[in-house]
């Protein structure tokens, strides 16, 4: 535990942590300091204005409590009719030029200047001359799109592309109330975290070409997720709703604060994964290459997975450790080789030294936890001798290896995502993906993160899990499968896989065994 | 009550010349400057009472003495000659007719303060004045008075002149460094000072063209010489520049603490025949005006003026007469402010093009009584809530106009009919 100080805040003494600004320091003791263009991954700019607050005895007696360090014995006053007078009066001064077009904007429901209007301000407009007139839905690149008259100016974005992605394309260009954010002529938004800056936005003025006037925010329900675009697993937001008699579609991903994995932002590519949830699925059941009905296709794989004299299961690495440790009991039962073959889920080179992974797979460093091989011999020899493999959602296509390669072995393919191993399969199961299940996953540093359920579809295809058990596996359900987990698996032996801590567990060089991070 | 100490030269042809200034005692006070110990060096300037002549007065032996002590990082000096202030037209005389008494006064400072690079930052509309002050500081280098050692002595000296782009706001301290950082002119958030922490992160002292150049003076004949001038808290000679409705306007060298309307009177020539004064503007536009009758016992120098609930700023004096219409320089004055306004901070940005939106409107015919009484708030909702004073010095002399010279603005107002009427 870092050192605390102690502070009074409106006559009330607190306990803080040291060597932290006001904003942040009292908001972890619950007193919100309104603020606008302060951003903790961002530091303070100290432009709004918003944060001000009375120091007693201070010298000056009002700062920006964003620029000012929380010390021993401080006095801060939020509650005098000076501050109040303040707030609404930047409120004021935020709002006269601001078109105020709620009705027709993204962020309504989730937008600061809302939320401070109505705690903070409330008073009626006494704008009675004309408004500045800026540019609205200019393309930033990037699938960003900027409206300059709801822009406050906090330049949060700006200093996004400065301080974070280091590649500056927006900037405030002109001065007084003729500023606004612009990219220079030609040059757009070319980074590839671009989208945080509509996140980053407190207002509607940055918003995302692919999601703007699709919803209400205030419908979206915002569900606790993992991406699994990529070897990091960063912490999301999957925002999802069921519209009036459609399905529970998934609208967009936003990232979630975990200092441990991802900070505050995540990369456009794994925010753009969201469409696979939606689009591209699995739907059809097949037995025998004959369209069946769920159970029965499920009950044909099983017969036809009891008559195999050579099974062979492939498992792709975005299965989580509950359902790769249910593949391989069942690999066991059967006597069937269980191969992680996935190589082309790697893209050399693409990563960088943030966010983005080469692997963009979300789970293989369970592979060598769980002991599962994923060489090509081990792949190769294995599907020699088969005749019938079990594919586990592996797009093997990514890896090189066609439908002809596959020989005269029979294809059963268990996943959610179509691909050309679905496309040959006799058996096919469309099963749950990540956004409808829940598990546990183990990303490139490391960490042990899990995710629960989001998206309920009106007509919820099977978790994995289940269809394990159906086809003679013996763990009822994802604690069935921790409980096995915690008791067979050495890593996981003195973990409590039940309780994952929110942030993530970072697992022990040697409990990740020989995965190098 | 004219005076003659830092404009001593600035009559002879030619002084801006090495040669020529040479002859009238440039670069004299050298030799005396590098036998004196540099904080004895600030000390005398300090016991000078010399208070910074950029407008805010701040004692400027004093500024130097804030720089940290022992630290390795080295330390700039930055000479302000962004004089962009309406009605201050000062430094530019020193930087056209003498500027080898700046530079020598940026040699004394940099002595003192132990900085061996010194930035000017000239206004960017001052482009004859820079290329008179360039070949200067050219001349100064040829000669030796600049450079690896300077005067012969084992002291390095490097001048840079560093053009603005036209911005008002680069002549407050922080965003004049940002500029020379080749970033948007914009203020800094203060703490850290720029003594602390100034150009490139580095100590910096921030001293006015006109502080600099009362360097040499003070060193060549000392604290009490300069003292002799002016008053007890605020000593010594400025320049004054005196525009508006007068006789005889331009730019005069006074000692502090002359009685405001006898300079008008005499100095100035008065008021043009068969006018009336109105009003004055004591140091810039920035400043509260002054009625004629507060200006009674008013006199030229900080302490006066502050007491009169006004500033004695760049000594930019300008006189009002009773054709002034006080509506339309106040639109004037708030224009100026919008438009030089970086547009950093909420209040500043947006407040001001409000003010001034309600000032077209009044003038145009279309206000209301209530509009007045809206300025007046929207001052007080303005002021000292921003980074730098820039919004501050707008709604000081607005209020004062609008205080002061209601009854105009109630006038336009009037003028609306559909309005209710003026009690």
């Amino acid at each position: 535990m870092a050192d605390t100080i102690k502070l009074s805040v409106n006559g009330v003494e607190v306990e803080v942590q040291a060597g932290k600004n006001l904003v942040d320091a009292v908001a972890a003791v619950g007193i919100e300091i309104p603020h606008i263009c302060y951003h903790p991954a961002l530091g303070a700019d100290g432009n709004c204005r918003m944060c001000l607050v009375e120091i007693e005895d201070g010298r000056p007696p009002l700062v920006p409590a964003c620029k000012t360090r929380a010390v021993e014995g401080m006095k801060v006053r939020l509650d005098s009719e000076k501050i109040k007078k303040i707030q609404r009066d930047i409120m004021e001064f935020e709002l006269i030029n601001h078109p105020i077009d709620c009705p027709i904007c993204d962020q309504a429901g989730e937008c600061i200047l809302q939320d401070y209007y109505m705690k903070y301000d409330g008073a009626q407009s006494r704008m009675r001359v004309p408004q500045v007139v800026k540019g609205k839905k200019i393309d930033f690149g990037a699938g960003v799109v900027h409206d300059q008259e709801r822009c406050v100016l906090c330049a949060r974005c700006v200093r996004f592309t400065r301080l974070i992605t280091k590649t500056g394309e927006l900037g405030i260009v002109n001065r007084t109330d003729q500023a606004r954010v612009n990219i220079f002529p030609g040059r757009p938004l070319s980074n590839r975290y671009s989208l945080n800056v509509v996140d980053l936005c407190p207002v509607g003025a940055m918003t995302s070409s692919d999601f703007r006037f699709k919803q209400r925010a205030w419908f979206l329900t915002k569900s606790k997720g993992i991406c699994h675009g990529c070897s990091k697993g960063c912490n999301i937001f999957i925002d999802h709703n069921r519209e009036k008699y459609q399905d529970d579609i998934i609208y967009r991903y936003r990232p979630r604060h975990n200092e441990q994995v991802n900070g505050y932002f995540i990369c456009d590519a794994g925010r753009m994964t969201y469409k696979q949830e939606n689009e591209k699925r699995l739907r059809t059941p097949l037995a025998s290459g004959q369209q069946a009905d769920l159970e029965s296709a499920i009950n044909a794989l099983k017969r036809r997975l009891d008559q195999a004299a050579n099974p062979f299961f492939v498992v792709s690495p975005n299965c989580s450790l509950e359902q790769m440790h249910a593949i391989q009991q069942l690999a066991a039962q059967k006597k069937a080789t269980v191969s992680g073959f996935s190589e082309g889920y790697i893209q050399e080179g693409d990563g960088d030294d943030w966010l983005i992974q080469d692997d963009k797979a979300a789970n293989r460093a369970a592979f060598a936890v769980l002991g599962i091989d994923e060489t090509k011999e081990v792949f190769n020899s294995a599907l020699k001798g088969a005749d019938l493999v079990v594919n586990f959602g592996n797009d093997l296509s990514l890896s090189g290896v066609n439908n002809t390669s596959l020989g005269t072995a029979e294809m059963a393919f268990i996943g959610s995502y179509a691909n050309s191993c679905a496309d040959a399969a006799a058996y096919l199961v469309p099963v749950a993906s990540y956004s409808e299940d829940s598990g546990s996953i183990i990303n490139v540093d490391g960490v042990l993160q899990r995710y629960e359920t989001a998206v309920k579809k009106n007509v919820p295809f099977p978790n994995m899990l289940s269809v394990i058990r159906q086809l003679g596996g013996g763990l009822d359900d994802v604690q069935a499968a921790r409980t096995s987990l915690g008791n067979t698996v050495e890593a996981f032996k003195k973990l409590d896989l039940q309780n994952i801590p929110a942030q993530g567990l970072a697992l022990t060089a040697s409990e990740v065994g020989n995965v190098t991070a | 009550m004219e005076v003659k100490v830092l404009s001593a030269k600035f009559d002879i042809e030619g002084a801006n010349k090495l040669e020529i200034a040479k002859e009238h005692g440039a670069y004299a006070t050298l030799d005396k400057l590098f036998a004196m110990e540099p904080a004895a060096v600030t000390e005398v300037v300090k016991a000078s009472g010399l208070r910074g002549r950029g407008g805010a007065g701040f004692p400027t032996g004093l500024k130097w003495t804030f720089l940290p002590k022992g630290l390795d990082k080295p330390v700039y000096l930055a000479v302000n000659s962004d004089e962009s202030e309406p009605a201050t037209f000062k430094d530019r005389y020193i930087l056209v007719r003498d500027p080898h008494m700046l530079i020598e006064g940026i040699i004394i400072c940099c002595y003192a303060i132990n900085s061996h690079d010194a930035y000017i930052y000239i206004r960017g509309e001052y482009t004859s004045q820079v290329k008179v002050l360039q070949a200067a500081i050219d001349e100064a280098y040829a000669a030796g008075y600049l450079g690896e050692k300077v005067a012969g002595h084992d002291f390095r000296i490097d001048v840079t002149v560093h053009r603005g782009a036209g911005a008002y706001i680069c002549g407050e301290e922080t965003a004049l460094l940002e500029s020379i950082e080749g970033k948007k002119g914009q203020p800094r958030s203060k703490p850290p000072f720029p003594a602390i922490e100034g150009l490139y992160g580095c100590p910096t002292i921030i001293n006015n063209v006109q502080s600099i150049a009362s360097l040499p003076f003070i060193l060549a004949n000392g604290a009490d010489a300069y003292k002799a001038f002016g008053t007890e808290k605020s000593p010594g000679t400025h320049l004054f520049g005196i525009s508006g409705l007068v006789q005889k306007p331009g730019m005069y060298e006074l000692p502090l603490g002359l009685p405001v309307l006898e300079v008008i009177d005499k100095v100035a020539g008065g008021v043009r025949e068969g006018r009336k004064l109105k009003g004055i503007i004591p140091g810039g536009s920035s400043t509260p005006v002054l009625t004629p009758e507060e200006a009674q016992d008013a006199t030229l120098d900080y302490e006066s003026l502050a007491a009169h609930k006004t500033m004695f700023g760049s000594g930019g004096i300008v006189v009002l007469d009773d054709t002034v219409d006080m509506v339309k320089l106040a639109e004037n004055l708030v224009h100026f402010y919008y438009h030089e306004s970086c547009g950093q901070c909420t209040p500043c940005r947006e407040g001001l093009g409000w003010m001034l939106k309600i000032l077209e409107q009044l003038i145009a015919g279309k206000g209301k009584v209530a509009d007045i009484d809206l300025l007046l708030e929207l001052c007080d909702n303005i002021e000292m809530k921003t980074v730098c004073v820039l919004s501050a010095a707008c709604t000081m002399s607005l209020r004062s106009y609008l205080i002061k010279f209601r009854s105009e603005f109630e006038a336009y107002a009037a003028k609306n009919a559909s309005a209710e009427p003026v009690m």
